[in-house]
């Protein structure tokens, strides 16, 4: 950006024989000043290609930040997590954050590294299933806390068996190293990190893209985890966990031929162990079998005895050329870590309380010929489902990458457009915008193919879309069974209420000009009333017992969910108050 | 001869219908809700059953010479989604229409629609949202107890005059007699309800009844005095004739045994206004037997006319729908005869239709002196 910048002042001072001069100063200039610049400072200056845009948009990225590392050191470690999120208003568009986990603590030596050292996870170059592909990192939000406040950072961190240390910590921009202050031990029982933080220019909105949300969300994919949360007014929200089993941890995979550039090929070449391009190749890629190496012996110019470390770019090149013509066999899918059909159930009936919902994992498969991937759908209608507008309730779209909520660019997402291309009136959902519908979609991966850095929107992959879709369309007719039954249900009761609406002025009219008993002529219609409606639920029962056997005919590893006794209660219940 | 005793045997039929007491109607309309009542006791779906109307169940009854209604029957079901609140609202109209005629009450449509119309207990939802909603249940029943509005005291809005040497008695008035020729030029405003327990008519000279389309020529002919030194009666319709001056037409022409003219303007919906006259209306193919006048003759104006008087420069151009309608008119069974097709054919190809006014382009009086006397005495009429 600033060597554009610097370009364009350039073009407009110059003279035609001093452009040169000038070119090549500016040109070590910039150089000088790349030199110069830190991670933290780059980070500084590129807000925005971080993904921290937007008042609400930003403080809901720090939320994820903070909560992310929690789940994350908790799940590493067996531990259950407990999170606890507050956010207190300290003045005009300034807040300060404070988030609190029961995790195992982090050691002295470390804390500096984990909060105040730019790009210095371990999540980097490794390819496994996480939630830390996005954003910027708690050393992010603790840079934008000392940029936007010039505060530091309070963090209070406990591990087991060790004396609890509370301390506060900034960044130095240029050396992109932690500072940190007041360190002190304190005397009080705590394993867990907590971390208070303030930030200005950021806004609480109790919205679709706000801090809540995404808490509601984060807690509808982690059901093994509690959170809680204090807003701004005060008001606790607690999400209990549904599940008392941590989820399996994702195993590290190596990268399937397909799925990787040839900037990666040199990357894996230096860090490897092996001494040969062969076995470099045999031991770091997926499906690497002895067929597939004959075959790209064969293509490449140069011997693979070669060391790895010594690989140029056009010799990368010819690899890559070479993985795109040999079949290998696709990516190993074992790797994935679903959340599971029955933790989604749980979850979504806890929080979202639908009257009806149908919950599937598909089988893993793969995308752009390298990359594995597994999607996971969820449909809730009516109860709590769907987004209240006012009186209105429309489609929710709840979407996840990797059990993140992705609130951000929903349009832009893939997992919206396959949502939009499936013709939902099949499935008796008749204006999808304005029914109580909440679709979930957890996307499972790897690699997840954002569109962009802000990292909230999931790339228009062909194979994802259609993957998606055909999810859609499964779980839809699942979904369409209940809400058919559901609408010819309701028209029952509505055929009902008309009916009995109008037998007091027909038995009133009657008995005036025959002089029968009125109360008499009531009870007898209601009655016929009451016999007609139930020959009319019994076929209703009995369409519904056979489209859903017909459904189980026609494709089995589909789980129906429904809770069939609550709505059974309710009829019931309105039936006793109508006599 | 077979014919003869036809005609003697539905005239009688007729009379019957028509001497029907208030009592008699109140008694059917109680049956009705009787069987309704016993359905609902053996817990089935209680019935409303009345005559289909419209098209599919209008006939032309070519012996009588009316429009009839045909015998499709259709039934009304409360448990029924579509039929639910129409049965209400027959039950209603039933218990309204018994009460009105056990008390000797009578009523426009409009307020027996008042009178019923209140909002269902528990609901915001009216027994009727609008006089749409009572007046087909009205006719509903008139077909269901096999009778017209006005025998179960109900009546529309009234349209038409009467004038000429006739006494008549309003029975509901302190049997107030009077004439028709004594009521000054505007002459008497038909009731929309004239029924022989209410109106009877007693005498007069007159050797005819001439039935006028527009007011305008009905005031010309009052003006020109030609009623009395013709012994005419005179009614205008203003247009399509009411049922109150149809039941008028009919029973001067049945009680008082005077033939019928009819004089409209020379078009489709002018030749329309002496059919429904003459042969009864498709609405109302039930009530023909009590309004219509199969006897009734066409006086003009016709389009030979424009020929024979010499009116062809004030004609005026037929509009598209006229011809649609011409059209459509030639092909009902009820103008199946060589002078009404050569009318219509004429008008479809000439494409001109002629006003009754026309006539004032001879000289205003032109119609009362010449056009009218003129025509009687030759026996110029269409069937």
């Amino acid at each position: 950006m600033s060597a554009e910048k610097t370009k364009k002042e350039t073009k407009i001072k110059n003279n035609d024989d001093e452009k040169a001069y000038v070119i090549k100063k500016a040109a070590e200039n910039l150089e000088k000043e790349f030199k110069e610049h830190s991670v933290a400072e780059f980070f500084k200056k590129n807000k925005q290609m971080l993904g921290l845009y937007g008042k609400v948009r930003t403080l809901t990225m720090i939320i994820h930040e903070y909560v992310s590392n929690s789940l994350d050191a908790c799940e590493e470690t067996g531990i259950l997590p407990d999170i606890d999120v507050k956010i207190d208003e300290l003045g005009e568009e300034y807040y300060e954050v404070t988030v609190k986990d029961n995790g195992p603590g982090i050691s002295r030596e470390n804390v500096g590294k984990a909060f105040g050292k730019l790009l210095a996870g371990t999540k980097f170059h490794r390819l496994k299933q996480s939630r830390g592909q996005q954003g910027i990192g708690c050393s992010g939000c603790t840079m934008l806390s000392q940029m936007t406040t010039g505060k530091p950072s309070k963090i209070i961190t406990g591990q087991q068996g060790k004396k609890p240390i509370s301390l506060e910590l900034t960044i130095d921009p240029s050396k992109n190293e932690p500072k940190i202050e007041e360190i002190k031990e304190i005397e009080k029982e705590f394993r867990g990190t907590a971390v208070a933080a303030k930030f200005k220019g950021v806004l609480y909105r109790d919205s679709d893209q706000g801090a809540l949300e995404y808490l509601r969300r984060t807690a509808i994919a982690n059901p093994h985890a509690k959170i809680s949360f204090r807003d701004p007014l005060g008001q606790k929200i607690v999400f209990n966990r549904t599940q008392t089993v941590l989820p399996e941890l994702a195993g590290e995979i190596k990268p399937h031929p397909k799925g990787v550039t040839v900037d990666d090929v040199i990357f894996m070449g230096k860090k490897t162990g092996a001494r040969t391009t062969l076995s470099f190749l045999t031991n770091e890629f997926d499906r690497m079998g002895a067929k597939g190496l004959n075959e790209l012996k064969q293509m490449v110019d140069f011997d693979l005895i070669k060391d790895p470390k010594q690989l140029d770019w056009s010799e990368a090149e010819q690899i890559i050329k070479a993985f795109k013509k040999i079949d290998f066999i696709a990516p190993t899918t074992d790797s994935l870590r679903p959340i599971g059909e029955k933790q989604i159930q749980g979850s979504l009936e806890n929080i979202v309380k639908p009257e009806f919902l149908t919950v599937m994992t598909r089988k893993p498969t793969v995308y752009a010929g390298g990359y594995p991937f597994q999607v996971e759908i969820a449909i809730a209608y009516g109860g709590g489902a769907g987004r209240k507008v006012g009186e209105e309730t429309k489609m929710e779209i709840m979407r996840f990458a990797n059990r993140v909520p992705l609130l951000f660019d929903q349009g832009n997402c893939a997992l919206t457009k396959a949502i939009q291309s499936v013709d939902w009136k099949r499935y008796d959902i008749k204006d999808p915008d304005t029914s109580p519908v909440t679709i979930f979609i957890n996307f499972i991966s790897v690699h997840i193919p954002y569109t962009g850095a802000g990292k909230q929107a999931i790339a228009d992959e062909e194979e994802v879309l259609e993957e998606v879709r055909l999810a859609l369309m499964q779980t839809g007719r699942k979904a369409g069974i209940y809400i058919a039954h559901k609408r010819r249900e309701s028209e029952n009761q509505q055929k009902r209420l008309m009916f009995y609406k109008y037998i007091p002025e027909i038995c009133s009219a009657l008995s005036q000009i025959t002089k029968a008993n009125e109360e008499k002529l009531k009870k007898n219609m209601e009655q016929m009333v009451l016999t007609k409606l139930k020959i009319e639920d019994e076929k209703n029962a009995e369409m519904q017992k056979q489209a859903e056997k017909a459904l189980r005919n026609d494709e089995n590893s589909v789980v129906i969910k429904e809770k069939k006794p609550k709505t059974e209660k309710k009829e019931q219940h309105n039936t006793k108050r109508k006599k | 001869m077979v014919k003869i005793m036809a005609e003697k045997k539905h005239k009688k039929e007729t009379k019957a219908k028509e001497k029907v007491s208030p009592k008699q109607i109140a008694e059917r309309i109680k049956k009705s809700a009787e069987i309704m009542v016993k359905q609902i006791e053996k817990q089935e779906d209680p019935e409303f059953t009345t005559m289909q109307r419209g098209k599919s169940n209008v006939v032309w009854d070519e012996k009588k010479g009316y429009l009839a209604l045909g015998d499709k029957e259709i039934k009304r079901t409360f448990l029924n989604i579509a039929h639910a609140r129409k049965f209400m609202q027959t039950t209603l109209i039933m218990q309204k229409t018994q009460d009105y005629l056990l008390n000797n009450k009578t009523a426009s449509i409009r307020e027996i629609y008042y009178e019923l119309k209140h909002t269902i207990k528990g609901t915001k939802e009216n027994t009727f949202e609008g006089q749409d909603e009572s007046d087909p249940i009205i006719v509903d029943l008139e077909h269901s107890v096999d009778t017209i509005r006005e025998k179960l005291n109900l009546h529309a809005n009234p349209k038409g005059t009467l004038y000429g040497n006739i006494t008549l008695k309003d029975k509901m008035h302190n049997n107030d007699k009077f004439n028709a020729s004594k009521l000054g030029r505007g002459g008497w405003s038909i009731m929309s309800r004239i029924e022989p327990e209410e109106i009877e008519l007693l005498e007069t000279d007159a050797e005819y009844l001439l039935v006028c389309e527009t007011e305008a020529m009905f005031e010309r002919l009052i003006e020109e005095g030609y009623p009395k030194p013709n012994k005419c009666l005179l009614i205008g319709t203003g247009g399509q004739a009411a049922r109150g001056a149809r039941r008028l037409i009919h029973r001067i022409h049945e009680e008082l045994d005077l033939p019928v003219y009819v004089f409209t303007d020379g078009d489709p919906y002018g030749w329309y206004i002496y059919s429904v006259i003459k042969q009864g209306s498709m609405a109302l193919a039930a009530h023909s037997e009590f309004m219509s006048v199969p006897d009734a003759k066409y006086i003009g104006m016709t389009l030979d006319d424009v020929k024979n008087y010499e009116l062809e420069n004030v004609t005026e151009h037929m509009k598209e729908g006229d011809v649609k309608r011409a059209k459509e008119m030639m092909a009902y069974p009820w103008f199946q005869n060589k002078e009404w097709q050569d009318q219509l054919k004429k008008a479809i190809t000439q494409k001109i239709r002629i006003e009754q006014q026309a006539l004032a382009n001879k000289k205003l009086d032109f119609v009362a002196t010449h056009y009218l006397p003129e025509k009687i005495r030759n026996n110029e009429f269409l069937p």
